[in-house]
């Protein structure tokens, strides 16, 4: 297979992966405060785990033995500290002490997961603007 | 007579860095792709081939300069700055690839004009 775009593959994979860690993260932001999920449990902060790929184990048309490796969110996994415990008598969710177990969520660490999600993805975007750059200055081969 | 154009060292070593620049910008893609995964090593052109080409090109043998192939290997001079062993640098590697992008524009407008001045000895007239 012919790949006009160099590297669009590794490129499209991290994008996908960044999307997804975004996803899980706005998903922890929305929970920050759900006492109570489908387990009766409070919700627990769910991280994405990344993994590298070697391209030519996966993809048909690679080059054999390249180097060049694809990522992909491997998992997903529940964080494994404590719940928050917060005072607040007369919460449903409150034990005989009046504390209530939130979610193990640091919002300031969400916050910054998310920014640097969304710089990842950029560079990648960088990454795909530049490959497309290349490829039409190699088209322009022979014309004036 | 054409074979001879094509047979230049000059031409064969542009289109061989051309070669070069697009693995390398495979490479870059790679490296940014897993900026954020655990361990990952980063990905270069194999030092190995920058002495294959330069003894190559100073033997000046089209045919063994044609016969050079470059790879890619895993870094090993790169050091982790970070905790989680990864050795991908966002910035330089943002630099790397603009330079390898100014150097395939380099190699193609090389290529393309070797190709032109061919046309107008062809043709006597600027194409």
């Amino acid at each position: 297979m012919i790949n006009i775009l160099t590297g669009i593959d590794s490129t499209s994979a991290a994008l996908n992966a960044e999307r997804i860690r975004m996803d899980v993260v706005s998903q922890n932001i929305a929970n920050v405060n759900t006492s109570r999920g489908p387990d009766g449990k409070p919700y627990q902060r769910q991280q994405v785990v990344f993994e590298s790929v070697l391209k030519d184990q996966v993809e048909l048309g690679a080059t054999p033995g390249s180097a060049a490796h694809l990522v992909r969110a491997s998992r997903v996994e529940s964080a494994l500290r404590p719940p928050r415990l917060v005072h607040q008598p007369g919460h449903p969710d409150a034990d005989a002490d009046g504390m209530v177990a939130m979610p193990n969520i640091n919002i300031h660490e969400e916050m910054i997961d998310l920014m640097a999600a969304s710089r990842a993805y950029e560079a990648n975007l960088s990454v795909v603007k530049t490959a497309r750059g290349m490829a039409q200055q190699t088209l322009s081969i022979g014309k004036r | 007579m054409i074979d001879g154009m094509f047979n230049q060292s000059n031409y064969v070593a542009a289109k061989k860095l051309l070669d070069v620049t697009a693995l390398r910008q495979e490479a870059i893609a790679s490296n940014l792709a897993n900026v954020e995964t655990p361990h990952y090593k980063r990905v270069d052109i194999a030092p190995v081939f920058a002495t294959e080409l330069r003894q190559a090109i100073t033997s000046g043998d089209p045919a063994r300069l044609g016969e050079t192939q470059p790879r890619l290997a895993t870094d090993f001079t790169a050091i982790s700055q970070r905790k989680d062993g990864n050795t991908v640098d966002l910035e330089s590697e943002l630099l790397r690839m603009n330079q390898n992008y100014v150097e395939h524009q380099l190699e193609t407008q090389l290529v393309s004009s070797m190709m032109l001045r061919l046309r107008l000895a062809i043709t006597g007239r600027p194409a």
